[in-house]
């Protein structure tokens, strides 16, 4: 007997007990869609989280180095002034390495490095489109060619080489600057929802940037004390209170809109709105830079940056260039290995929702296996027949286990279609929840993700399951006597 | 040669403490082509001696022969293979699978011998033809009189050509005529197609009816 002959025979012998075999696979239904349900869930939160981390590769390629903060700077000093000398003169090793011209070569020589580059931001006052607001200006280089955090701009170009009246915006600083006065500032941190608007507008607007001018506030001199500042410092505030007479207007002229990503955004220095050519940034932060730093720079007696941003010339190069910098007692930070451990996490809490899942699942096994235990004894004697005629044994066996894989099967897509049901239910519930909380304008959130994997696990689960329960009544079939089957 | 042989055939079952002795040392030899009665009364053991040489069972000692070669050693694949290819039965409650259409229970015989659905659903149809229920191919069991149902058991017991066709008191439940109907198809299979008809019955006159040969039991033993 061929396989098709026993799907054909499991199949009618199912039909011949219509609602035993409803209820069974009523049972797989509810096992698959609870782990459906749960997992995908999981899931979607996991992808929610971390989709914009995995489809930008570029960011495991990045290394943060960052160097010591003004503190330690200072610390150091004090420190050396007075152990040097207990030290017969012998220099000390930094806490973290400092990052000056000449760590800045030493890291480009390491093998794997497409480039460094200091990362430095400028917090700067900004007037465009008539509105006024502090956000960080970021300087961007200007002589690399592979730089993808360039790489997506929605409009115009990138900065061309040795321009300083050039500016790229990225998407979030048109929103920042359309907000209306005195309206909450965007939330910090790395996660950023994505722009509400169609995509067709989000080029309109850009495009409609390109060509704009935007003018930069500084103070003259740096060194004046008026009421809106300190240490010549402008005092942060609203850009309702923001007194900006007595500034310096400098224009720049915006060439290209960067593409704001949906998701966490893990970039260094990807908290800047708007970037400027690195010699210009440079420039004005020796015009007026942080205090702070300046003094601490000032009193230890070293300059460097804060931070660098090594890029690394591709992904199987990673290890090996964390391993030199760590050798190097250079003080980095890069994704590759909180990835990693973020994606344990979920793998755990994946998986313990697809346990509670299994469960459901588990049970219902115990209702297949008692189905097939039920049927066989009302179809003894037809088992005696079949034996009688010529059926083997093996064919026996087969026919039952497919009668049992075919409820998994059958219950397994059935319950699929259930739990996404439940998702979608779910989702839209959740979505206005969220909507009735917060105000309208939020972007709806799908907070349920079934890839395929998940579709084709949970089905195979259930079949497997399926087949798992009908090895004791399928053996137990197959040793049906037919002599007493058929007395 | 012999086509079936029994040899010094004992059947016990062992039913809680007592064992219940079914054959008691039997030996019977079954020429091809032969018409053979075995008749005895109920618990004679002849019922038992018909599912031995059907292959449903196994002597406790003992050999069952077909065509010269012993199924002592066969295994239980050998054994289904047996009752599928070299062995038809037929029973005193025709035994059809209550489900499935005088056409279905027959194409089944020959699905488990591996034809295709077209092929064995066309031959079904000719097998119950042959038995004289052209118009009935699509009825199920319970749509059939007795007769109809025999008639039915007997197309699927000749479906894979056995050469030998064992019928267990295949006109028990059937009234005189329908018997003498059954008896007579049994007896046109043997003349037909030259094969060999063992049939268990305890009805004295309907063993003689066809019958080259009247073997007798009594209490698991041949009574010469």
């Amino acid at each position: 007997m061929n396989f098709t002959d026993i799907i054909a025979l499991a199949f009618r012998n199912l039909r011949q007990s219509k609602l035993r075999t409803t209820l069974t696979m009523l049972g797989v239904v509810i096992g698959v869609g609870a782990i459906v349900t749960m997992v995908s869930f999981g899931l979607g939160l996991q992808r929610n989280l971390l989709r914009d981390a995995f489809a930008r590769i570029d960011l495991f390629t990045s290394i943060t180095i960052i160097g010591p903060g003004a503190d330690t700077l200072l610390a150091l000093s004090d420190e050396r002034a007075g152990r040097e000398q207990e030290n017969g003169g012998a220099p000390l090793d930094p806490p973290a390495r400092v990052l000056d011209g000449a760590a800045l070569a030493e890291l480009q020589a390491i093998p794997g490095v497409r480039y460094v580059q200091p990362q430095i931001t400028y917090q700067g006052i900004i007037r465009f489109g008539g509105r006024t607001r502090r956000l960080a200006i970021g300087g961007a280089p200007t002589d690399i060619e592979f730089n993808p955090r360039f790489s997506e701009m929605i409009a115009g170009r990138y900065l061309q080489a040795r321009s300083s009246t050039e500016i790229v915006i990225t998407e979030r600083f048109l929103v920042n600057l359309q907000r209306p006065p005195g309206s909450l500032r965007p939330g910090g941190g790395p996660f950023r929802p994505a722009p509400l608007k169609s995509e067709e507008e989000r080029r309109r607007e850009a495009a409609a940037a390109i060509g704009q001018s935007v003018v930069l506030l500084t103070l003259p001199g740096g060194g004046d004390e008026t009421a809106n500042s300190v240490f010549g410092l402008p005092l942060p505030a609203n850009s309702a209170t923001l007194n900006t007479t007595g500034y310096e207007e400098r224009n720049y002229q915006i060439v290209g809109v960067l593409r704001t990503a949906d998701g966490l955004d893990f970039t260094p220095g990807g908290s800047a709105l708007a970037w400027l050519p690195f010699a210009e940034v440079e420039r004005l932060r020796q015009a007026q830079g942080d205090p702070l730093r300046q003094l601490g720079e000032l009193i230890a007696g070293e300059s460097g940056y804060q931070s660098l941003e090594l890029r690394v010339a591709d992904l199987s190069r990673v290890e090996a260039v964390r391993e030199e910098l760590r050798r190097r007692r250079f003080n980095f930070f890069s994704l590759s290995n909180q990835l990693a451990e973020v994606r344990r996490v979920f793998l755990i809490v994946n998986a313990s929702l697809a346990l509670i899942g299994g469960l459901a699942l588990l049970v219902a096994s115990f209702g297949i296996s008692n189905t097939m235990i039920m049927s066989i004894r009302e179809r003894t004697s037809e088992i005696g027949i079949m034996k009688a005629i010529g059926g083997s044994d093996g064919e026996i066996t087969r026919i039952f286990f497919v009668e049992a894989g075919l409820i998994g099967l059958v219950g397994g897509v059935i319950g699929l279609a259930a739990g996404w049901a439940v998702d979608r239910v779910a989702n839209i519930l959740a979505n206005r929840w969220i909507a009735q909380q917060a105000g309208q304008g939020l972007r709806q959130i799908d907070f349920f993700s079934i890839p395929w994997y998940l579709a084709a696990g949970a089905i195979l689960f259930a079949l497997l399951v399926s087949l798992i329960a009908a090895i004791y009544p399928a053996r137990h079939a197959a040793k049906v006597d037919p002599v007493i089957a058929l007395r | 040669m012999s086509i079936l042989e029994a040899i010094n055939v004992s059947r016990e079952y062992r039913m809680k403490a007592e064992t219940v002795v079914a054959l008691n040392g039997v030996t019977v030899r079954i020429d091809p082509g032969e018409f053979v009665s075995i008749i005895g009364t109920s618990g004679s053991g002849k019922s038992t001696l018909l599912n031995l040489f059907g292959g449903l069972d196994r002597p406790t000692s003992g050999e069952i022969r077909f065509d010269g070669s012993s199924l002592s050693s066969a295994t239980s694949r050998e054994m289904s293979r047996y009752r599928l290819k070299s062995v038809g039965m037929i029973f005193q409650s025709f035994n059809l699978i209550p489900t499935m259409t005088a056409r279905e229970n027959v194409a089944l015989a020959l699905a488990f011998a591996g034809e295709g659905r077209r092929d064995r659903l066309e031959r079904a149809a000719e097998l119950l033809t042959r038995v004289g229920l052209q118009s009935r191919l699509d009825h199920l069991p319970t749509e059939l009189s007795g007769g109809e149902q025999q008639r039915v058991a007997i197309a699927r017991a000749i479906a894979n050509r056995p050469r030998v066709l064992l019928a267990d008191e295949p006109s028990g439940n059937l009234d005189s005529r329908r018997a003498a109907e059954i008896l007579d198809i049994l007896a046109g299979m043997r003349e037909a197609d030259r094969r060999t008809i063992v049939l268990v019955t305890h009805d004295q006159q309907l063993a003689t009816r066809h019958a080259d040969r009247i073997i007798r039991l009594r209490d698991g033993l041949v009574e010469e």
